[in-house]
């Protein structure tokens, strides 16, 4: 061991090309890693800030919010299921939005939603028509507390009352509104998504305690198959893009920590092989095949380490960095924690390609100068 | 030449490891460019196949068919622009939908037209345009001729209407990553109807737009802009590259393809640099029986072009199959241009990452084979 961090510190040069090779796959990991978080938050924060146990939609929307219709009578349905303490509507629209002070052209896609069910992520709806909650990232474009945004084509004035966090939707901001602002922005604005009075779009599920899988068969049963009940994480999987985008992002990832898994197989290899006579005195001198290959493990998990620690300072620095708005980027604890576990893995994988070698060093070659 | 090859039949497994490497990290970089294409036309392919050469949508759509809406006094102010030959109405929505008689539903997206010129796809694999009720040109990866789909409606009833007959097929015509139809207006329209019994009326998408003999498209969007505050008039091609989501997908893929391109060099450049240092007592002593610096510069130049090439030979017998799946609705193609453009730069890359080495054998003094200095 010893020996192994004695070298390090005497030759940093020798493994600083393979710090760097593991830098960079370290800071692609972490981008990627971002990358996904980014672009799945900023899809599915509305559906989780509902924090519902089930969500329902009508059975041939596809699971789609848009395309759903829950009538009245199916609502009255659901809410009359065992288990069922709290049945909320859901509705929304995508409209550009005209923020005030901007130009006649420059409009800020939102979603606005109707809902009325309160939760962790979200406050009571306002009370008053015409008044919304909004995503706090519009506060990049210049909204502030008391600005109306105009939605639509109809110009329909939005009165932003304050701010919530996190629930992004389809990768766009949100404006929270009261199901009967939503009805009439729907209305004014897309003729051909007209609701009528008491129709939504999905309902927000609450029913603390119970099955959620066996309560959606009882509702789905219950309202004659006409609709299609899901937990909360089965809706974000059911949003448009986000099972694919995750699917496509973990094989690249997957694919990366193999290519870092030959990288350190490859530079360690190159090393043992240097190192052979090496090995072969310290045999002759006692060490151990275990000892010897312990300290090419310490010395891969050292450079690991290193390069995990530059991958997630230049993760973070690139968050700060990166515009609201622009590449939709999060560097988590989290993720840049599992990426580092994910290199480590892969470093001592890499390494036990050498192993075969470190246990067929013959010290009497040391000795009697085979080498 | 000679000398390297010897060395690389003696090396098979650091060698082949490192061809490996190389293969892997080109397959990698050639399916994210595969993905990152067929990403895209699933997303715009159906935009840029619609036959109008200005696309007119209003502003509060932002660039996008699903949130555009046309109202009558934007569309009359439109249709009375100076320069425009021909125009008329782009619908579009997504509908679930049942095809034949298969038990599950599906999604699709709708695209409806008044004149085939603007906004029935331009060109088809095989079939026709509609030309009577209740028929569509389908996306070739999603649909086949003959196929019949039916429009549901909110309570998976179809209210007799929508059911519509596959005529004709486009490549690269989907919208959304979706299964795309184009289908003529009043289509369209019962479409919207039977999906939305509530629907207040159905108004134009976007208008498609021609300009007169003479006049370019692009300046005919210019003039539709000019004319009213409340369009948003494109090209066709301005129209698919300016959809939003289409410049952050390119983005993000440039970034990985820019960390992926200074990989590959420095793993060749890492590993040439460690052989070199590990023959540095052969080479001293075959500088000193009279080998020539530049003959050990090309014996080790010779075996990266190997190895790179033989990287490359890997990753795209790797990627050629791997091009021509589906991943979920994006379907892959084979990119020649993008094979040609990454073996070029990778060899070009390897080539320069093999330079350290190369210094560092023209540095070699054949007088350290006789003081045994050469190994160190």
């Amino acid at each position: 061991m010893s020996l192994a961090l004695k070298e390090l510190r005497r030759r940093p040069g020798r493994f600083g090309v393979a710090t760097v090779i593991l830098t960079l796959i370290a800071i692609l990991l972490m981008f990627l890693g971002g990358l996904l978080d980014g672009l799945t938050a900023g899809n599915t924060g509305a559906i989780r800030a509902q924090q519902a146990d089930l969500i329902v939609y009508s059975a041939t929307s596809q699971d789609s919010l848009v395309r759903s219709r829950i009538e009245p009578q199916q609502e009255k349905r659901v809410a009359a299921v065992e288990g069922v303490s709290e049945v909320g509507e859901l509705g929304s629209v995508q409209l550009g939005g005209r923020i005030e002070g901007k130009g006649p052209r420059d409009l800020v896609p939102v979603v606005l939603f109707g809902y009325e069910a309160a939760s962790q992520g979200l406050p009571e709806p306002p009370t008053e028509p015409g008044e919304a909650w909004a995503d706090d990232t519009l506060q990049a474009e210049g909204v502030k507390q008391g600005d109306v945004i105009r939605v639509g084509p109809t110009r329909s004035p939005v009165k932003v009352t304050g701010f919530v966090s996190d629930t992004r939707y389809a990768g766009q901001s949100t404006l929270w509104a009261s199901l009967e602002t939503w009805r009439r922005v729907q209305n004014e604005n897309r003729p051909d998504a007209r609701v009528a009075p008491g129709v939504s779009q999905a309902l927000v599920v609450q029913a603390p305690g119970a099955n959620a899988a066996e309560l959606a068969t009882r509702i789905d049963e219950a309202t004659g198959g006409g609709t299609s009940s899901l937990t909360e994480s089965e809706a974000i999987n059911a949003l448009p893009g986000v099972a694919a985008q995750q699917s496509v992002f973990n094989q690249i990832i997957g694919l990366t920590v193999l290519i870092a898994i030959i990288v350190v197989a490859l530079f360690f290899a190159l090393i043992t092989v240097e190192r052979i006579g090496l090995y072969g005195v310290l045999k002759a001198l006692g060490a151990g095949s275990g000892t010897l290959f312990a300290g090419v493990l310490l010395q891969a998990v050292i450079v690991t380490v290193i390069a995990c620690a530059v991958g997630a300072v230049a993760a973070l620095a690139l968050d700060a960095v990166i515009p609201v708005g622009s590449i939709p980027f999060v560097a988590s604890g989290a993720r840049l924690l599992g990426s580092t576990v994910f290199l480590l893995v892969a470093a001592l994988v890499g390494c036990a390609f050498s192993l075969r070698r470190v246990l067929k060093v013959d010290p009497a070659q040391a000795i009697g100068g085979g080498q | 030449m000679f000398l390297a090859l010897k060395e690389m039949r003696r090396a098979k497994v650091r060698f082949g490891l490192l061809i490996s490497a190389i293969g892997l990290l080109v397959l990698l970089i050639l399916a994210q460019q595969a993905i990152q294409t067929g990403l895209i036309t699933a997303f715009i392919g159906a935009i840029e196949r619609q036959s109008a050469p200005v696309l007119v949508y209003s502003v509060d759509g932002q660039r996008t068919l699903q949130g555009s809406i046309i109202t009558p006094p934007l569309e009359k102010k439109i249709r009375s622009t100076e320069g425009i030959e021909k125009s008329g109405r782009i619908g579009q929505g997504t509908f679930t939908v049942k095809v034949n008689d298969d038990s599950g539903n599906s999604d699709a997206a709708i695209i409806g037209y008044t004149d085939p010129a603007l906004g029935a796809p331009d060109q088809l694999t095989t079939g026709r345009l509609p030309d009577r009720p209740g028929e569509a040109v389908g996306s070739d990866s999603d649909f086949s001729l003959g196929d019949r789909v039916t429009v549901l409606g909110p309570g998976g009833q179809t209210r007799g209407t929508e059911t519509i007959e596959i005529v004709g097929l486009a490549g690269n015509a989907q919208l959304q990553v979706t299964p795309t139809l184009f289908v003529e207006w009043p289509d369209y329209v019962a479409s919207v109807t039977s999906a939305n019994p509530d629907a207040g009326g159905v108004l134009p998408s976007a208008i498609g737009a021609a300009p007169v003999p003479g006049m370019d498209p692009a300046t005919l969007a210019g003039r539709i802009n000019d004319s009213s505050l409340e369009a948003d008039a494109l090209t066709r091609q301005a129209a698919a590259d300016e959809t939003p989501g289409v410049a952050e997908v390119r983005q993000s893929f440039q970034v990985i393809f820019l960390l992926f391109g200074l990989v590959v060099p420095l793993v060749t450049g890492l590993f040439f640099l460690i052989i070199t240092l590990q023959k540095s007592a052969s080479l001293t002593l075959l500088r000193a029986i009279g080998a020539r610096s530049s003959l050990l510069v090309r014996s080790l130049m010779f075996q990266v072009v190997l190895v790179i090439g033989g990287g490359l030979a890997v990753g795209i017998a790797l990627y050629t199959p791997l091009s021509q799946a589906q991943l979920g609705d994006i379907k892959l193609s084979f990119d020649l241009r993008a094979v040609v453009l990454w073996s070029v730069l990778l060899l070009v890359l390897g080539l320069l990452s093999a330079i350290v080495s190369a210094r560092r054998v023209l540095k070699i003094d054949p007088i350290e084979a006789t003081t045994g200095e050469g190994g160190r």
